[in-house]
């Protein structure tokens, strides 16, 4: 039986940080774990030591948007259009690459870390050997600019567990899964809820795919975002999830949120199938779990600051989440 | 009374005496002297002093087209001009005016224009409430009341509270308007510091009259009031004060409950505002209302000055196109009144007769001074102040609507007089059928200036050519459409729209007009009518 | 006896020199000025020759509404916590920076300056848009012009043809805010308003009346007007046959709007988008003599997502005014017409909790491109932060004293209100001399 059960979802601690905490990825096995934020830097945390400064790394030129861990060499992404690479033992920088002309919104890396996936608003998805920086294949297609005429964004991207398909998706709700061995489109799913164009009141966009994940075994696609908005000053659109057996081009699953509203900044689904969870928010967060056997909410759960990202432990009983001037602990004990 | 205060009563007195050792001997007019004979005396005696000669008094046509707008929101119909003008009665002026207040278009163009004067700029309207009010012809004092206080469990008056409920999310504004539309006093000014020049205005007055208000919230569409309250204000020399219920004049009544609620007090408190707010009912009131005494407050007999000097500046301004005091927002003691007896007298009248408002505007109406011709033969006209020469104001938007509709109506098309309800009926019918076009008209206002869009609109809009130009036999352009004889046709659509007969001048003008285009006579007839009605003689009250 | 009387001004003569007697007149005279407007308008007339250099001159204002962010601009503030995630760009002006999302205009910055020094007091939309399109405050009772209506009748001409103040503002959020308004001059200088289609409302004939008919029409209707506004003009009687004498040359100009008769590639250059077709109508309209065009560009109010608001929203801008500029220059326009970007306020150095950015008004940033202006040049500085004017902070009256000197017209001119004299600019306000040519 899971060790992990949302039901006992809870508050464990806080931990500090310093500026807005984009994302964090946890190096396997230990409490430490490494996070992007808006002061430019990337920290090490302890995520047992409520009391430990966070030690830092290094830093960009800008906002540090992603974090990513290959086995025990650490990747950054930043809208300052760069990748760098970091040595977890060392704390050091091992090299800088001008990955994109654009900002980078994400970075990942496949479960076996050989290979980190980075996706930018010059729209393109690239992937990079890990052990040589050297970029590996482009996966290019989405459109530049929205049907309005103004620039798209490029801000989510997931890899499935066998590392053989990258999906991205975009600012007007298009998603692309690629063929990581041949540079090929397989497939594409919309999601065009996720993407709010007013063309009368206030004549701009707000929305767009923020966060996807494939299920374990690679057959799912969650899409994670926001719907339709009324007034685009506010991130006041319902915290939206669709599902897509991609491979048939079926969306399985709509969850259009009836809880919170924001946008659903990162997915994840549980190893073993038994959840999905999303985060994000607007002003505050939240964390939801999905069962997608039955296509139900199994708990939504209000976070006192939007999650901008998270990060699991190997039992899936701790989520580590990120965001404005802290790190939230929630434990889940079965 | 504080010292300023004393020197400023002492002040008007004065300038009061002053003015009347200049005019001599008069004695002020007994009060139960009629009220027309009472304003051409005071303004008689003006334009002697200031040695000038009043423009004569309009003719027949001319009156009864200014008098129906003025009564009833249109223009007279080339029937009711023409028995007019025919009749040989020596009494026919009061007849008429008793015969327009008497119709249901008086109520309904009262209506119209006291919600404009409570309502502007609110997107709001209480027509439905002023409909009922006026047909019953309630004082002044009573519609105040009821719109300060309305009865919400009573459906029609819970409309009266849209007058506050507008306002009340913004104290200031509901502060100001009041004082603005019952007292003719903008005491906006007063908000930040005292007023500079003006020593009525404090700021002691402004939060004094918003303590009355202050208390006053939207409880789920029902007004309700707090038990206690107060208001709080720093003065221009930054020290914190707490603020008296008090009205304009400077009185002030302290109560126990101008205070700060307890947490407790406030609690329960709100649970029984929740409580009607789910019910759905109007709140309960409470024991000391703030605004109820503001009501009493202004209507004592040593305070209604304000009241009554506002309603009367009013009506006179509606009537005479300019106020005894201008701006009708500026009456205090540095702003004398052009007739300052005239308006005390015309004030004390009113306030004594029940403010019966109906009595006010007949009165008015009746004068000589109402009544001149609007033209100044001479060389510089008088100041608009002297009321030496009729004013000329622009319609507003329902005079206007309701008027193209009927001088473009087919003058066989209406009902005869004599068959006043089937007559009324249609009238009824013809303003409610232009209402949507009325909303394309501005309201004037004080210096208003015509824009360009309204040229426009006339000049290339196809609305006013579906509304008002087309042919079918109703329609006035359908009734020319059969008449052979230019100069008739000429004569039909003068009076239909000037409603008076043409001159000969514009006899010959018009049908040369219309015989350089006798290749198509409906165009040109209908050309000719636009004429007419783009013309400033149909846009204004003259 | 007349002249004293009329006591309801907070005084006299003293208007013009006191600013606390300013301050207080709330009791203007609507009464009187009426009058006087009709004689105002004979003034118009081109009498000098420095009137005449005076009239070619032209402004378009891109009415940045709802408040973009000075940060994500004009003045960036890369680094700090504030400073967002977007970096600073060297400018073709020495020493000056501005976001990286502005490459377009970083190239351009010779005939712009940038005043980084704003502290307006109102973060509210009303209240900000009001006092950035006035110059200043309303009293209670005198409601002042806009800048489009004071430079319609500093700049237009009376028998002109061409409107004298277009505004565009298609949007709907925020249209209310500020509508154009002409105030105490009047409706002859109020804006001809779109906005919903490029082309005004009823400014085209219709098809079942022929152009002489029209006109002989509008002959007959003066004249039977004329014959009743004997012995009876006043303001507004004369306001009404002015309208009328003003459409059939206003019906003349509906061409100026219509931006298909400029070359595709042009259109090209300004873009598909709504903003970049204003723009170039806002080009054809001040080449063909009107003398104010606004372009509102709504609506920036990012409280959340500011950097993805901005993102988006800033290239456009910066997109269309670089090419408004290139176009001007190469017509030779650029030195006659002012290109003035503006909003109501600007937003909060903090960032909030949905990566937004609030109402700001104590420490933003305007510019001034063209006529007049000194190019290159940056007035103001605020803080490391963005929190506050550490150096030359104006208002929005010295603002609009800089875009009167700019245009050859005096701040100090009185315009007349019954007897009490308005200045345009208040009092003992300063332009900011730095950036003036």
């Amino acid at each position: 039986m899971a060790s992990a059960n949302p039901d006992q979802l809870k508050l464990a601690r806080n931990l500090n940080s310093k500026g807005i905490l984009f994302g964090i990825a946890r190096l396997a096995n230990s409490s430490r774990a490494f996070v992007g934020s808006s002061d430019f830097k990337v920290y090490e945390v302890d995520l047992t030591d409520v009391k430990a400064e966070p030690k830092e790394l290094g830093a960009h030129n800008s906002y540090v948007t992603s974090v990513a861990v290959a086995d025990k060499t650490i990747i950054s992404g930043s809208y300052d259009g760069r990748l760098i690479w970091w040595d977890a033992e060392k704390r050091s920088q091992i090299r800088a690459v001008d990955a994109h002309g654009k900002w980078i919104r994400r970075v990942l890396a496949t479960p076996d870390g050989k290979v980190a996936i980075s996706v930018a608003d010059d729209m393109k998805c690239r992937l990079w050997d890990v052990e040589s920086g050297k970029m590996l294949r482009e996966l290019s297609g989405h459109k530049a600019e929205t049907p309005h005429h103004f620039p798209s964004m490029l801000y989510a991207c997931a890899v499935s567990a066998d590392g053989k398909y990258v999906a991205t998706g975009d600012k007007v709700g298009h998603v692309v899964v690629w063929d990581v061995a041949t540079g090929k489109e397989l497939a594409t799913v919309e999601t065009p809820v996720m993407y709010t164009w007013d063309p009368m009141q206030r004549r701009h966009s707000i929305g767009g795919i923020r966060s996807l994940a494939f299920s374990a075994d690679g057959k799912q696609l969650a899409v994670g975002g926001m719907g339709k908005v009324g007034n685009i000053d506010h991130l006041e659109g319902k915290a939206r999830v669709e599902v897509f057996d991609w491979q048939k081009g079926e969306r399985t699953h709509e969850f259009p949120g009836d809880k919170f509203s924001g946008l659903v900044q990162q997915l994840t689904f549980h190893p073993d199938g038994e959840w999905l969870l999303g985060a994000g928010g607007a002003n505050d967060g939240f964390l939801q779990f999905f069962n997608l056997k039955d296509k139900k909410v199994l708990r939504q759960e209000k976070v006192a600051m939007h999650v901008h990202g998270f990060a699991l432990n190997e039992e899936s009983d701790t989520i580590y989440a990120v965001g404005h001037g802290k790190i939230m602990v929630y434990e889940m004990k079965a | 009374m504080n010292m300023l205060r004393v020197r400023q009563v002492l002040l008007f007195l004065l300038l009061v005496f002053a003015s009347r050792s200049v005019i001599g001997a008069d004695e002020p007019p007994p009060a139960e002297k009629p009220i027309g004979n009472v304003v051409d005396h005071f303004i008689d005696l003006k334009l002697k002093q200031e040695n000038i000669t009043p423009a004569p008094q309009a003719d027949d046509a001319t009156f009864i087209r200014r008098l129906t707008l003025d009564l009833v929101g249109r223009i007279p119909t080339a029937a009711e001009t023409k028995a007019f003008v025919e009749s040989t009665d020596p009494e026919k002026r009061v007849r008429l005016i008793d015969r327009l207040m008497a119709s249901p278009g008086f109520v309904r163009h009262q209506a119209t224009e006291f919600d404009t004067m409570l309502m502007y700029g609110t997107q709001a309207s209480i027509r439905d409430y002023l409909v009922q009010a006026l047909t019953e012809n309630r004082p002044w004092d009573r519609i105040f009341r009821e719109v300060l206080l309305p009865e919400e469990t009573d459906a029609k008056q819970k409309v009266a509270g849209e007058f506050v409920r507008k306002r009340v999310n913004d104290l200031d504004r509901l502060t100001n308007d009041v004082s603005v539309v019952f007292f003719g006093v903008n005491i906006s000014c007063a908000q930040c510091h005292d007023h500079p020049k003006v020593e009525d205005w404090k700021q002691d007055h402004f939060f004094g009259m918003k303590a009355f208000f202050s208390r006053t919230f939207d409880n789920g569409g029902f007004l309700a009031e707090r038990e206690a309250g107060v208001v709080k204000f720093r003065t221009t020399e930054g020290k914190d004060r707490q603020a008296r219920l008090m009205f304009l004049s400077g009185k002030a009544i302290d109560d126990a409950s101008v205070r700060e609620m307890t947490a407790d007090e406030a609690k329960k408190e709100k649970d029984r505002f929740e409580a009607s707010k789910k019910a759905k009912t109007p709140p309960p009131k409470p024991t000391f209302s703030a605004r109820a005494q503001l009501v009493e407050m202004a209507l004592q007999p040593e305070q209604r000055e304000f009241f009554a000097r506002s309603i009367v500046n009013r009506i006179w301004h509606r009537l005479y196109g300019q106020g005894l005091v201008m701006p009708l927002d500026q009456m205090h003691s540095k702003n004398p009144p052009s007739h300052p007896e005239l308006l005390e007298w015309l004030a004390r009248d009113t306030a004594e007769h029940n403010y019966d408002l109906r009595r006010l505007i007949r009165g008015l109406v009746l004068s000589k001074a109402y009544s001149r011709s609007s033209r100044w033969q001479g060389e510089d006209a008088p100041a608009p102040r002297l009321f030496a020469v009729g004013a000329v104001r622009p319609l507003t938007p329902m005079q206007m609507a309701a008027s193209l509709q009927i001088a473009t109506a087919a003058p066989g098309s209406f009902p005869a007089l004599e068959k006043n309800e089937e007559f009324e009926k249609r009238i009824e019918n013809m303003e409610a059928s232009v209402r949507g076009f009325a909303s394309s008209i501005e309201q004037p206002r004080d210096n208003f200036q015509i824009g360009v869009g309204e040229a426009l609109l006339f000049s290339n809009s196809d609305r006013l050519q579906k509304q008002f130009l087309g042919d079918a036999g109703d329609r006035l352009l359908g009734a020319l459409k059969v008449i052979k004889d230019e100069k008739e046709l000429v004569e039909v659509a003068v009076r239909n729209i000037y409603a008076r007969n043409p001159t000969e001048e514009e006899i010959r003008v018009l049908i040369a007009y219309l015989q350089k285009r006798q290749d198509r006579p409906i165009e040109a007839s209908r050309q000719m009518l636009w004429a007419l009605l783009a013309s400033t003689e149909f846009r204004f009250n003259h | 006896m007349a002249g004293q009387r009329r006591g309801f001004f907070c005084g006299s003569l003293d208007h013009s020199l006191s600013r606390r007697g300013f301050l207080g007149a709330a009791a203007a005279g609507a009464a009187t000025f009426a009058t006087d407007m009709t004689a105002l308008n004979v003034l118009q007339q081109p009498a000098f020759a420095s009137e005449l250099k005076k009239q070619q001159k032209r402004v378009i204002l891109l009415w940045l509404a709802g408040g973009s962010s000075q940060l994500e601009t004009w003045d960036p503030k890369p680094g700090a916590a504030t400073g967002g995630p977007f970096r600073a760009i060297q400018t073709a002006v020495p020493g000056v920076q501005i976001s990286e999302l502005m490459p377009k205009m970083a190239q351009r910055m010779k005939h712009t300056c940038i005043v980084r020094s704003l502290n307006t007091k109102d973060g509210d939309h009303g209240g900000g848009a009001k006092l950035m399109m006035r110059g200043r405050r309303d009293e209670a009772n005198v409601q002042y012009p806009d800048l489009g209506a004071v430079l319609a009748r500093e700049m237009g001409r009376v028998d002109s043809q061409v409107p004298d103040y277009v505004s565009f503002y298609f949007a709907t959020e925020g249209r209310g805010f500020a509508p154009g308004s002409s105030g105490f001059l009047g409706a002859r200088y109020a804006p001809m308003e779109l906005t919903q289609s490029m082309i005004p409302e009823n400014i085209r004939r219709l098809a079942d009346i022929n152009d002489l008919d029209h006109a002989e029409r509008a002959d007959l209707r003066d004249l039977l007007s004329k014959q009743f506004t004997q012995g009876r003009v006043n303001s507004t009687t004369s306001s009404h046959n002015e309208a009328y004498q003003r459409v059939r040359g206003l019906m003349s100009s509906e061409k100026l709007f219509d931006i298909s008769q400029e070359p595709q590639k042009m259109r090209d250059l300004y873009g598909p988008t709504q903003f970049g077709e204003q723009v170039l109508a806002a080009r054809r309209l001040i080449e063909a003599g009107v003398p104010f065009v606004r372009v509102a560009r709504a609506w920036w109010d990012s409280h959340g997502q500011n950097f993805e608001t901005h993102q988006e929203m800033v290239p456009e801008l910066d997109h269309v005014m670089a090419t408004l500029l290139d176009d001007l220059e190469q017509r030779g326009l650029l030195e006659h017409t002012l290109v003035v970007t503006l909003a109501e306020f600007g937003r909060t150095p903090g960032i909030n909790a949905s990566l937004g950015r609030d109402h700001f008004a104590s420490a933003w940033s305007a510019t001034l491109s063209g006529c007049g202006i000194k190019g290159g040049a940056v007035y103001g500085k605020s803080d490391p932060t963005g929190n506050r004017v550490v150096d030359g902070q104006v208002g929005a009256a010295e603002l609009f004293a800089t875009i009167y000197r700019a245009l050859g017209i005096s701040p100090t001119k009185n315009y007349y209100v019954g007897s009490r004299p308005v200045p345009l600019t208040e009092p003992g306000t300063k332009a900011i001399d730095a950036v003036l040519a």
